[in-house]
């Protein structure tokens, strides 16, 4: 069978005429004497010229060459074609660049990002002013900070900055919207509690405002919404209430030990002074600054002394600016939390831990604070309980109508004083020390009231007797009188005459027409 | 006088066995334009082969595109030591046998199809060539390009061998593997056929 194959192999080479001489002569001779090698030859030369008849030739393309000569071009441009490397030779060079100058100079990026803070920080720290005159903090105020450790920022949003522990004991101050601000007058309640007079009064007052000045240094705001506080107002609040606590126990010892039955603490100079001493030497020029994108801590040394210089100046200012009917900047505290969950400044989270929500800046001070017991206080707002019961059952007392003089005569008409329909025995519980001296704080009070409006009382008595239309209204009230009196005194003569004549009937008529008339 | 015979023997005789040679010596020599002499020449053949070896005329003149192109690439390399022809038509065949392994690559991902039925029945309209074309079609690549070389475009073995870059008994062997198949293909129409 193979050298059949290898046969019609031949066979098949034979027919293409590629066969040398002699296998062409081998090949012949066997067709000869092989009519199937004869059969198959028939078959492939059949076979092939159905093969080469099969040719179906592919029409022409006319556009063969253009298309070419354009793709040859297009490729020639291409290959030359130096713009399609420019980025990538750009991109190579400005890397190569860059690894040159970090390699030389690998503190750079670090430089620049501190740059970067630096001019940051200086932008939030340029023209800071104390709270105080931004917010017009009272003695109110600065005793709610001392008692009730809150501080009003922004009394119109009714922003707070608030001090206190946390669970683990760590002092904090944040800076949130309080629902409420303190009552105003936690400190007239204090007082009246505990029976200071007049010169106490004055003397807790200056005590309170001497700290205003020291409060106003430890916050300050800016007109990039940015407050710094320093961390130091902690101890100060806490030597405020000392010193508030230790001048109530010296003054009034009996109330404040009523009022603080459990306080063991001793308040004296001595220890005050030695708080205020210690609380100056913690370093005060650190200020934690809250601004609308970053809390962060820097040193800042704030010059009371210039700036009181400046607000002299800027208060002349002012009155010029109201003259000129300004409107004054007012100062709000935006706080913006979106990025609340940024990375922490492990730097110093050590000192402080700060924590901001959407309506909270918390920042919770950790080993600043200097040692201050702290003093366990009464709610005031109980106090107040007692003393408006107290008042309640004191008879208000008012001084007697003071009688009319009219001409030469003097005529007294009795008026019908209008009186409470319940007029109740009054029933003062003398043994109530707190009650007594709370009726007697009231008249205090009130006495005080009168000394802070003296001023102005002035001016109103001045603006009262310049009255022209009062005036007029007395002089018509005088003449008004005078015809009443020449009237009464013509009824009289006019009763006197009939009198006799008519008695009873008169008795009639003017039991009818005049109800009372005493002369 | 033997001597100058010889000459004047070899001289013309060179010159007719490629007068290609020229046109490439005037290409490498810088007269680029030559080319679109070489390409009129050749241009048809070219586009013939492909069309014959892929079987279909898809994408025949994209493949003779890059021939040409290719061509006009190396020409400048060329070294004269074949005809111009066989290293044109090798590089033809090696663009063909690109196209078609790519075809077969990008098969395997397409989707199976029903499988068309090589002959359509015998009627009267029945074109026998057709038929012919399409059994060839069917044969193995290695198979398929000697034998449509040998009996379509009329190359010899040396040629089919020097194109297909191998040696000429497995051109020879392949022809006749070729037939053989072709034969078994086509012997249910054989008496149509008249084989």
């Amino acid at each position: 069978m193979k050298k059949n194959n290898t046969d019609i192999e031949l066979l098949s080479a034979y027919i293409d005429g590629e066969l040398s001489p002699a296998e062409k002569k081998y090949i012949e001779e066997k067709i000869k004497s092989s009519l199937e090698l004869q059969k198959e030859l028939s078959d492939l030369k059949k076979l092939k010229e159905l093969t080469s008849s099969s040719v179906n030739r592919i029409s022409e393309s006319p556009f063969f060459e253009t298309r070419l000569f354009a793709n040859l071009n297009a490729e020639s441009q291409s290959k030359f074609n130096i713009k399609k490397w420019i980025p990538i030779s750009s991109l190579t060079v400005i890397t190569l660049a860059l690894m040159a100058v970090l390699k030389f100079n690998p503190n750079l990026l670090d430089d620049l990002i501190k740059q970067q803070k630096s001019n940051l920080v200086g932008f939030y720290k340029e023209n800071l002013q104390p709270l105080l005159y931004a917010a017009n903090l009272t003695n109110e105020d600065i005793f709610n900070f001392a008692v009730y450790q809150e501080l009003p920022l922004d009394k119109t949003n009714n922003q707070i900055l608030k001090l206190g522990y946390d669970p683990k004991g760590s002092e904090f101050f944040e800076i949130k919207k309080a629902n409420q601000i303190n009552g105003a007058d936690n400190l007239q309640k204090f007082v009246t509690a505990l029976d200071f007079d007049e010169n106490e009064i004055k003397n807790i007052d200056s005590i309170i405002g001497s700290y205003s000045e020291q409060i106003s240094a430890l916050v300050l705001v800016n007109n990039q919404n940015a407050v710094a506080i320093n961390p130091n107002i902690w101890n100060t609040r806490k030597i405020i209430l000392a010193d508030i606590l230790a001048f109530a126990e010296k003054h009034a010892s009996s109330n404040f030990n009523k009022m603080i039955p459990t306080q063991k603490m001793q308040f004296d100079d001595h220890s005050i002074a030695k708080w205020v001493n210690e609380a100056k030497t913690i370093k005060d020029n650190q200020y934690i600054f809250c601004t609308s994108d970053s809390i962060f801590k820097e040193d800042y040394v704030f010059d009371m002394t210039e700036y009181e210089k400046n607000m002299e100046k800027m208060t002349e200012d002012l009155a010029e600016l109201s003259e000129q009917k300004a409107v004054l900047r007012e100062y709000h505290f935006k706080i913006d939390s979106s990025n609340n969950k940024q990375k922490k400044n492990s730097g110093w989270t050590n000192q402080f831990e700060v924590f901001v929500d959407s309506d909270i800046i918390k920042v919770s001070v950790q080993s600043i604070a200097i040692d201050i017991p702290e003093i366990d206080l009464p709610n005031f707002d109980s106090i107040a309980i007692i003393i408006h019961e107290a008042t309640q059952n004191i008879k208000s007392v008012r001084p007697p109508s003071s009688p009319m003089t009219v001409g030469n005569k003097s005529y007294n008409y009795e008026y019908n004083n209008v009186t409470p329909k319940n007029k109740r025995k009054s029933e003062v519980n003398l043994d109530s020390l707190m009650q007594i001296k709370n009726m007697q704080n009231d008249k205090n009070r009130t006495q005080q009231k009168d000394r802070i409006k003296s001023e102005t009382r002035e001016n109103s008595i001045q603006f009262f007797y310049n009255d022209s239309l009062i005036l007029m209204q007395n002089q018509e009230l005088k003449k008004e009188m005078d015809k009443l009196r020449k009237e009464l005194q013509r009824f009289r003569e006019d009763f006197k005459e009939p009198q006799n004549e008519n008695n009873d009937t008169i008795k009639k008529d003017s039991s009818d027409d005049v109800e009372i008339i005493e002369i | 006088m033997e001597h100058e015979q010889k000459e004047n023997m070899q001289q013309p005789k060179i010159l007719s066995l490629d007068d290609d040679f020229s046109l490439i010596k005037r290409f490498i020599d810088g007269e680029e334009l030559v080319f679109n002499e070489l390409l009129k020449r050749h241009k048809e053949k070219i586009r013939n082969i492909i069309y014959l070896t892929l079987s279909n005329t898809d994408g025949v003149d994209d493949i003779a595109q890059e021939v040409f192109i290719t061509v006009y690439r190396h020409l400048k390399s060329f070294r004269f030591e074949s005809q111009f022809t066989t290293w044109l038509y090798r590089i033809t065949i090696n663009k063909c046998k690109d196209h078609l392994r790519k075809k077969n690559i990008r098969s395997i991902f397409l989707p199976l199809r029903d499988e068309e039925p090589v002959f359509e029945s015998i009627n009267e309209d029945t074109d026998i060539k057709h038929i012919v074309r399409n059994a060839i079609s069917t044969l193995p690549d290695k198979l398929r390009i000697p034998l449509v070389l040998k009996d379509l475009d009329g190359f010899s073995y040396q040629e089919i061998a020097d194109t297909m870059e191998c040696e000429i008994g497995t051109v020879k062997s392949r022809i006749f593997r070729a037939r053989e198949s072709l034969k078994k293909i086509l012997r249910p129409l054989e008496k149509e056929l008249m084989l």
